[in-house]
């Protein structure tokens, strides 16, 4: 039975006819695989989070096709590395666009290649789903493709100036690696505390840096009472170690994904103290647990695999989608998109396999996920969601409180 | 499936292109230019921004985009000229990478690490998607032929000649009465020329660059394609680029056949496979595949 | 604050002087400039882990490990690859060592992964002496960076090996006319520069941050040391480092801090102008 004609492959049908090629069209039938494909950041600046991001998609996937698969199909997975590079990155999203005949691209990571890749996915009508948090990615998605599950959120440097500031520190400095994405958390926490109280304007650093001494002394000249640092986790473990080998007794605040596990390893106890914050993954939510689980990972009171979570969700959102849309059809698909993840009065289900059985079962459902709970505004940004901060205290990150979006 | 044939092969292009001005700048006169991606990302700059914020027809800002590589270019030989080869390729190294942060901290001008959108289409009458993208495709092909029978002209002329008389040994060559410095900015002027049509060919291509785009890593592979294909040699470099290209993306199709090593490994060993290759090639071609045919000299063997 | 500065310019010069005299003395034997320190310096400091944190070895045997590893893939890549390729271009080896750096880096990436890691030793506190602050590592480091630099020079000035590598790197040719076991000599350089790569790993990793691509950003600053000082001089790399470090210290002072990677090169730029051979470096004869 024809299900449907994907646009690319009346595109790609024309052209070979126009090409006088005997090329006929092949058509998807009920039983063909659906074909998804994954952009995640194996190797360079991002590889620290690539590899989590991709199995996480992958045994999501490998879940839903033991389970039946979506719309009796099985889900074809094509995974390929984004290099964390726009420049590869392009060639290998028209890999998966024009030979893998994807519907849409997971787990692209630094604004860089989600833009880079954006003109050839808007013109082929293909989803995409990032974690990368340009403002920019709204104004240039003028299909509605692109689905952002990476807040870009004023709360979230908002609430670690405010928790500064109710730890009584008045005088701050800070510095935030050189990208799109920290700068807006910066914005968020220079706008709680007010610019009054920066001793100096922040500063920018480079990833990949032999050195990062005269930053960090500049960082703590006039030694403030607590700085800000946006970044990484490979740029801020080595900065951070250099600020402790400075002497510095004031107060070091980050975001979680920079402060996350493997930074505590390589430093030990010199992590106590650091306060950190992040978009909720409720580290008490089912999701979250199952993920540990899934990913076999010990539930040790820390935030784990931030952005594995949130391509998990991804995949899970992507697959409720698909069923609920009741086709492929890439313009059903994000609109269910948002339906299955999104508004209130609806069952809440924590991971896919729920999920599928309560759309086959005719209900409503609202998806929250691993990584947040996942809610789209109308721009298809993931809305303010709420912000955890947490001290790190004997090796763990200790809750202190949690501010709503 | 022949979409994909159509990008790759747009791609292809400008590798060539940049193989070509890379060659000419080397190849024939052996100024060692590692700052390739900092003429390409000048390129796409300048075309991308005469184009889209001072609204220049795109075609034109191509053009002129060429031209301001050209006058970097003049600057950074006239500067660099008298410098032995390695020296040469770390300070060209370094005019690559000052170019990039350059686009990375001045976001008033080219809107820093978000990158820029490059909605400008030329040669766009208004055509489907892919009747254009064959279009584009072929609006390269005609710049590398057009570059190609520059770069072979030059090459079977007396300036060729020159130029590669002072490749072999600039000493003599001045001492015969050649202006060694007049001809080494001409050639080096030249390849930065083609090198930055080739940035604003592939920005409109790619329609949105950043900083990213244009790590000392393209120079890398620009320099491969020259090797690989045999360097003196015009066409042995558009062979090599193809080549390049095919390694580097042909080895994407591996992940698409095994299920055993997770992607991240997968990611590993295919450049692992990448550098493998690459190395192999060199070390038993080691005048490429395609070696220049004549003008062969037992000087290149031994220095 | 300016005091401070000289420390963290000196410390950062610890760090890349004893790499520069290996990338120097590699330059001077294999006659052109191997960009793979960056995936030896991997190689090394991930020896070096594996040793530390997986083994529980002290310190100091892993360090001595990362010098064997380094020794060994320097050796061998000169060996399988460099030797092999002697007659070919020095822009052709250049390329070739930017290829074996992607298969070293990612070898290392396959075997490890991509999460970044610490040695088994706690960060400690600095002392201060007024109002600059240093730890006692990074004394160690310095100590042990000058102490390399004194040895490859008395082993370069005083040694009949080190007397024969100067001679290949002066002229191969007259040196092999005059007996002059090339091969022994290549194989000797390249297990000393090794062991110095494999060692500066694990300083590097104390200072920064373990991870796959550490080498390579110490690439660039590392050669630059090196060509700085002039290629071929012991005491010219380290002279050269000092200003690196120096240099990139100082040039926050007028520049934003973000375009600081590109101060090495302008230094490299405006210094290769004026003295084309490098501070301490000798004019090469023209063939």
């Amino acid at each position: 039975m024809q299900t449907l004609i994907s646009r690319r492959r009346v595109v790609t049908g024309s052209t070979a006819a126009m090409l006088g090629t005997a090329f006929v069209p092949r058509f998807a039938y009920a039983s063909d695989p659906i074909n998804i494909g994954s952009l995640t950041p194996n190797t360079g600046g991002g590889a620290p989070y690539g590899g989590n991001m991709a199995a996480a998609i992958k045994r999501t996937v490998d879940q839903i096709n033991a389970a039946g698969g979506v719309l009796n199909r099985q889900i074809k997975l094509t995974q390929e590395d984004g290099e964390t590079n726009p420049e590869t990155a392009t060639r290998a999203a028209d890999k998966l666009i024009n030979v893998n005949q994807v519907i849409a691209i997971l787990g692209t990571w630094a604004s860089s290649v989600t833009l880079g890749i954006m003109p050839k996915c808007q013109s082929a009508n293909v989803i995409q789903m990032c974690v990368s948090s340009s403002s920019d990615i709204p104004l240039r998605d003028t299909k509605g493709l692109v689905f952002n599950f990476q807040i870009l959120n004023p709360v979230w440097g908002r609430a670690l100036g405010q928790l500064a500031l109710e730890r009584g520190y008045k005088r701050f400095k800070l510095m935030a690696l050189n990208n799109d994405f920290t700068k807006s958390i910066l914005d968020g926490f220079v706008d709680a505390v007010g610019a009054g109280r920066l001793l100096e304007k922040p500063f920018y650093y480079n990833a990949n840096q032999a050195s990062y001494k005269s930053e960090v002394s500049h960082l703590l000249e006039g030694n403030p009472d607590a700085v800000f640092i946006p970044g990484y986790v490979t740029d801020f473990t080595a900065i951070y170690k250099d600020i402790y080998r400075s002497g510095y007794k004031g107060r070091v605040i980050t975001v979680t994904f920079a402060a996350s596990a493997p930074f505590k390893a390589a430093v030990g106890d010199a992590a106590e103290g650091i306060l950190h914050g992040y978009p909720i993954p409720p580290l008490d939510s089912p999701a979250y647990k199952q993920y540990l689980r899934e990913a076999g990972l010990e539930d040790n009171g820390q935030i784990q695999h931030p952005y594995g979570t949130l391509c998990r969700d991804q995949i899970s959102v992507l697959a409720l989608a698909i069923q609920k849309a009741g086709s492929i059809d890439v313009d059903k698909v994000k609109k269910a998109i948002v339906d299955v993840s999104t508004g209130p009065g609806k069952k809440t289900v924590y991971n896919v396999l729920d999920g599928l059985k309560a759309i086959r079962a005719g209900e409503e459902i609202n998806y929250s996920g691993a990584g947040s709970p996942v809610e789209f505004d109308s721009h298809r940004q993931t809305v303010d969601r709420d912000v955890q901060l947490y001290e790190i205290k004997g090796g763990k990150d200790v809750v202190l409180t949690t501010r709503k979006g | 499936m022949l979409a994909y044939f159509v990008a790759m092969a747009t791609y292809a292009g400008f590798f060539m292109i940049l193989a070509q001005g890379l060659n000419l700048q080397w190849g024939m006169t052996g100024m060692v230019n590692f700052g390739v991606a900092g003429f390409y990302a000048l390129g796409a700059y300048s075309g991308a921004i005469l184009s889209t914020r001072i609204g220049i027809a795109p075609e034109l800002a191509i053009a002129l985009a060429g031209v301001a590589a050209g006058v970097a270019g003049l600057v950074v030989s006239l500067l660099t000229m008298r410098l032995r080869e390695d020296y040469f390729a770390i300070v060209t190294l370094g005019f690559g990478e000052i170019v990039r942060l350059f686009a990375l901290n001045e976001d008033w001008l080219t809107e820093g690490p978000r990158g820029l959108r490059i909605p400008a289409r030329p040669f766009d009458f208004g055509l489907s998607n892919a009747v254009y993208s064959l279009v584009y495709l072929g609006v390269v092909a005609l710049v590398v032929l057009v570059i190609y029978a520059i770069c072979e002209r030059i090459r079977s002329g007396p300036y060729g000649r020159t130029l590669r008389a002072i490749r072999e040994d600039d000493v003599v060559a001045g001492v015969l009465g050649k202006n060694v410095l007049r001809f080494r900015v001409q050639a080096f002027v030249l390849g930065s020329v083609f090198m930055g049509v080739a940035g604003a060919l592939f920005a409109h291509y790619i329609q949105n660059i950043s900083p990213d785009t244009f790590m000392p890593m393209i120079a890398i592979f620009i320099w491969m394609s020259v090797i690989v294909g045999g360097y003196g040699n015009n066409k042995g470099l558009l062979l090599g680029a193809g080549i390049v290209i095919f390694i580097l993306e042909g080895s994407r199709f591996l992940g698409d056949f095994t299920s055993i090593v997770t992607s991240q490994q997968l990611s590993s060993i295919r450049i692992i496979l990448i550098g493998i290759i690459l190395m192999a090639v060199l070390r038993f071609r080691p005048r490429g595949l395609i070696p220049e045919p004549k003008f062969m000299s037992e000087f290149e063997k031994t220095s | 604050m300016m005091g401070q500065m000289i420390v963290n310019g000196v410390v950062t010069a610890a760090l890349i002087a004893p790499p520069a005299v290996a990338f120097s003395m590699l330059f001077g034997i294999l006659r052109f400039p191997n960009f793979a320190i960056g995936g030896y310096i991997t190689v090394g400091v991930f020896t070096g882990y594996a040793a530390n944190v997986l083994f529980g070895l002290p310190l100091w045997a892993a360090s001595l490990a990362a010098m064997l590893a380094g020794a060994a893939v320097v050796w061998a890549s000169d060996r399988i690859i460099f030797r092999p390729m002697r007659t070919s271009s020095p822009v052709t080896l250049l390329v070739v060592s930017i290829a074996l750096t992607f298969v070293l880096e990612h070898t290392v990436r396959l075997v490890f992964g991509a999460d970044v890691r610490g040695f088994d030793l706690p960060l400690e506190r600095p002392l201060v002496f007024g109002g600059m602050h240093i730890t006692r590592p990074q004394l160690y480091l310095m100590g042990a960076s000058l102490l390399v630099v004194i040895v490859t020079h008395f082993l370069l000035t005083r040694t009949r090996i080190g007397k024969a590598m100067r001679a290949m790197a002066d002229n191969s040719q007259l040196a092999e006319v005059r007996g002059i076991r090339s091969v022994l000599v290549r194989v000797m350089v390249t297990l000393y520069c090794g062991a110095l790569l494999g060692l500066s790993g694990v300083s590097a990793g104390l200072d920064l941050v373990i991870e796959p691509l550490l080498g390579w950003g110490l690439t660039i600053p590392i050669i630059a040391a090196a060509i700085l000082g002039g290629i071929g001089s012991v005491y010219g790399a380290m002279l050269g480092a000092v200003l690196v470090g120096l240099a990139e210290e100082f040039a926050t002072l007028i520049l934003p801090s973000s375009y600081k990677i590109g101060v090495g090169f302008a230094m490299i730029t405006i210094l290769l102008l004026l003295r084309p051979y490098g501070l301490l470096g000798q004019p090469e004869i023209k063939k």
